[in-house]
């Protein structure tokens, strides 16, 4: 791994239920980039950050982080690893009981013996950059879907970590917080020099703020590249995916036995 | 899949259930609570034991004066309604205080823990703090083990001062026994190291049982609503079970002249 790089994934197996996820997937997250992971629903994008987390552990395979190799960390090895991590839920997975101040405030308070009015500026400075300074007393029931991922974004940002990884951050957003956040994990990577992996199947949003992309399809990289070569791709299982065609080398339907066969076979229902 | 089939999945699934269980008890039972853990201990002892209270509490009462009624119908027969306070006393600190209370705590606290941590489970708030570098084990688990493990002994002994206050009410002033033959026959036959202690003994086995059940439940439920509705009657189930099956057991090894 050389030292641009931050996250390597060296051939890696993973199945759930006896079910293949990956089959020897590789690639390479260089450091202070915005990488893109995309690919259809159901192709394990979110499966494949909770590995690089150490959340799962691989049939086989590697990933490393830095020089750690993640799943060869004792379990307090692991969790020192991860205070240089930050990850934005697809849910935003606010601590329900905390408010939104005591939310963004909790890694600070676990990891750091700062005195109590640097955590209170620290946190106001968070809660500005995603536009919630005035929400700081809401509770997180009280918030919308988008001022969640926003206040979670915050929260994974408080420490500055190293690398942060966005699962799904666009999805459901109105376009307002769309475009919000879109700056955001830009500014936040021009700013700060993180690293960030972004984990999408927004097309428009993803390749333009992403540096480099990877295509996951059938347990394999499909394809990476810059965002302009993805969009140029001439494979036409790229490309369907990259222009949002809505059948093709990639199928639309689950497998299944022929249409005109399933619905004239004699009923299922007794 | 074949009868034989099926059973032995069945017994497999519930061997590595219990295996993954002892592994989670372990984990957090090393994670003692530090000084920063006291604060989060000291809000479980809240809402496992204060909050649970007031059923003990009633249920202490109302289990105390039925004693009594039922002991001084069958007692006055032989002209023994003096031996009621006795009556009362051994049965509350041996046998009814620990595992009515056990049974509540498993309905109540028990049931809430499960719920509580399936849920965080469910909303990713437990991978969110792994996520922060912040075990959960230490962080949630620990503290509500160790709350339900102290807070039974402690509920136990107020159902069975409750108890005896019940057993008072019914038979001394509502029945006319005699109120010094009531606690004299209690003081004279009740034994501080066999009675009372065996029953803390019992109380204390029951809490780490029935807490252990609950948040390993809540922990280790398949996160859905459906899962959480299992994983919550589970506890319930096997922690009343649990409760009758041990007191039956420590009955035994405690009272039982072999």
């Amino acid at each position: 791994m050389s030292d641009s790089t931050l996250v390597s994934v060296e051939n890696l197996h993973f199945s759930r239920a006896g079910r293949p996820i990956f089959s020897g997937v590789d690639l390479e997250i260089p450091k202070g980039r915005i990488t893109a992971i995309m690919g259809p629903s159901g192709t394990g994008k979110t499966t494949l950050l909770k590995l690089i987390a150490g959340q799962l552990t691989p049939d086989s395979g590697s990933v490393h982080v830095g020089k750690d190799n993640v799943h060869r960390l004792s379990r307090q090895a692991l969790f020192r690893m991860r205070r240089r991590m930050g990850m934005l839920f697809q849910s935003g997975a606010l601590f329900s009981d905390l408010s939104v101040f005591e939310n963004v405030a909790f890694p600070l308070r676990v990891h750091t013996d700062l005195p109590e009015h640097m955590i209170r500026d620290l946190v106001l400075i968070k809660l500005q950059a995603v536009g919630l300074r005035g929400a700081r007393d809401l509770m997180p029931a009280e918030l919308s879907g988008g001022m969640t991922r926003r206040v979670a974004l915050a929260r994974a940002i408080a420490l500055d970590p190293d690398l942060i990884m966005y699962d799904e951050p666009f999805v459901g957003q109105d376009p307002i917080s769309m475009g919000v956040l879109v700056t955001l994990i830009r500014r936040l990577n021009s700013a700060f020099n993180m690293t960030a992996i972004v984990v999408s199947h927004d097309i428009k949003e993803t390749l333009s703020i992403a540096d480099h992309v990877y295509v996951i399809a059938d347990g394999r990289v499909m394809a990476s590249g810059s965002p302009a070569s993805l969009r140029e791709a001439q494979d036409p299982r790229v490309s369907q995916f990259i222009q949002g065609q809505p059948d093709g080398p990639v199928p639309f339907h689950y497998p299944s036995k022929n249409f005109y066969e399933d619905i004239l076979a004699p009923s299922e229902v007794s | 899949m074949s009868p034989l089939t099926s059973l032995g999945r069945k017994t497999l699934n519930t061997l590595e259930s219990l295996g993954r269980s002892a592994i989670f008890l372990a984990q957090a039972l090393f994670h003692l609570p530090r000084i920063e853990g006291a604060r989060l201990w000291l809000r479980q002892m809240y809402f496992v034991g204060v909050m649970s209270l007031p059923i003990v509490a009633v249920s202490g009462l109302f289990i105390g004066m039925v004693i009594a009624l039922q002991g001084y119908l069958v007692l006055s027969g032989f002209g023994a309604d003096e031996a009621l306070g006795q009556m009362v006393a051994l049965s509350l600190l041996r046998e009814l205080a620990p595992v009515v209370t056990a049974l509540l705590f498993a309905g109540r606290a028990g049931s809430a823990l499960t719920a509580e941590i399936g849920l965080m489970k469910a909303t990713e708030q437990l991978s969110s703090m792994e996520m922060i570098g912040v075990d959960p084990l230490r962080r949630v688990i620990s503290p509500r083990l160790w709350a339900g493990f102290l807070s039974m002994p402690i509920l136990t002994v107020f159902f069975s001062v409750i108890g005896i206050a019940g057993g008072y009410l019914v038979g001394v002033d509502w029945l006319g026994v005699d109120q010094g033959s009531f606690w004299g026959n209690m003081q004279g036959s009740v034994v501080f190291m066999d009675d009372v202690m065996n029953g803390m003994l019992k109380s204390v086995v029951f809490g780490v049982v029935v807490t252990w059940i609950a948040v390993f439940q809540g922990y280790d439920l398949i996160p859905t609503s459906e899962g959480i509705s299992r994983a919550t009657t589970r506890t319930v189930v096997f922690g009343s079970l649990a409760v009758l099956g041990l007191d039956f057991i420590l009955t035994a090894l405690m009272f039982g002249e072999f």
